[in-house]
């Protein structure tokens, strides 16, 4: 890996991990925009058949067995930021232009 | 702004999941195997670092909170396909781990928080490339920024009321009012928002942000 992309990685990722595993504890927990909004209007309970979400070890942003403290906050913020960018960096890699592919080889490609 | 589970019909899912679905298929096509490779780190921390932004509501209005919906960044500093890709990405860790916006309602959230910002964000994308970026940058990036999650919040009360969520005595014009009026103060913080990670970004990885341009927005860097 090149010292840029790696230098990408480490300073992106620590700003995540610090958003998401400490600034995100001091946030509001008022019910946002979408939530308020279907309060006021006297629609916040689901009127259809919805699709259950898979078992996990969280309970939202906080993990079931920590309770909804900064450990089990951070612990969300961390996890999924990681998982976040672990998929992408999986993504991306099959995106890539691969050396010797024919798509590398397309004249609007030589410029950069 | 993610819709929870149980809010939208099955027509209404299903067309935001079929409309979603392409938008997301088209944004592969448009980069497979093109992908310049200094993307591909930044695709992956942009997408760590605005799921972690959503964890952090910040308070609009009396009992109301807000937080970024970051697709307007990503189509600002990816371009849109990317951006739709990376948006797609953290809405269904979010749907599949933590609970956050139904799994049926995926396709309207990514059509939401992904397309219709990063369609707006790749618009001003062509602002940043310069070498001297000024203030009209900013002023337009913000105006766009509150637009996207105006036009989102407008598409969610279409939804719901294509999905006959809302109460029969709630008009329209009502429900758009209030869901608009909340979301045009979280609008400004996004776009304040966006512009602070969009000026830092760019000041520090121009080179990726614009790599391979004629395929990622249109525009060239030098």
């Amino acid at each position: 890996m090149t010292p840029y992309n790696r230098n990408t990685l480490i300073v992106g990722l620590a700003a995540a991990l610090v958003v998401g595993g400490i600034v995100s504890y001091f946030a509001s927990d008022k019910p946002d925009g979408l939530e308020k909004t279907q309060e006021d209007l006297g629609a916040a309970q689901p009127v259809h058949e919805g699709l259950d979400a898979p078992p996990v070890a969280f309970d939202e942003y906080s993990l079931k067995w920590l309770g909804e403290g900064f450990w089990g906050n951070a612990v969300a913020g961390v996890v999924g930021s990681l998982l976040v960018m672990g998929l992408l960096l999986g993504l991306g890699h099959l995106l890539r232009r691969k050396r010797g592919d024919t798509a590398a080889r397309e004249p609007s490609q030589s410029a950069s | 702004m993610h819709i929870a589970s149980g809010f939208l019909s099955p027509p209404a899912w299903g067309s935001m999941a079929a409309v979603s679905t392409a938008a997301i298929g088209v944004s592969v096509a448009m980069h497979w195997r093109r992908l310049d490779e200094r993307k591909v780190p930044l695709m992956g921390v942009m997408g760590a670092f605005v799921f972690a932004a959503q964890m952090v509501n910040f308070p609009v209005l009396a009992g109301t909170s807000g937080h970024l919906g970051g697709g307007f960044l990503l189509g600002v500093l990816l371009g849109a396909p990317l951006g739709i890709i990376v948006m797609a990405s953290i809405l269904v860790v979010q749907a599949l781990v933590f609970q956050d916006g139904g799994i049926e309602a995926l396709g309207a959230n990514v059509f939401v928080m992904g397309v219709i910002p990063c369609l707006l964000g790749a618009a001003v994308r062509r602002l940043w490339s310069r070498r001297n970026v000024g203030l009209f940058a900013d002023i337009v990036t913000v105006v766009a920024a509150i637009l996207g999650v105006l036009a989102g919040a407008t598409v969610v009360i279409l939804l719901l009321t294509w999905s006959r969520s809302l109460p029969g005595s709630v008009t329209l014009a009502h429900a758009l009012g209030v869901m608009d009026f909340v979301h045009l103060f979280i609008g400004i913080v996004e776009g304040l928002a966006s512009v602070a990670v969009i000026r830092f970004v760019v000041a520090t990885r121009r080179e990726a942000v614009f790599a391979g341009a004629a395929l990622s927005g249109g525009e060239a860097i030098r």
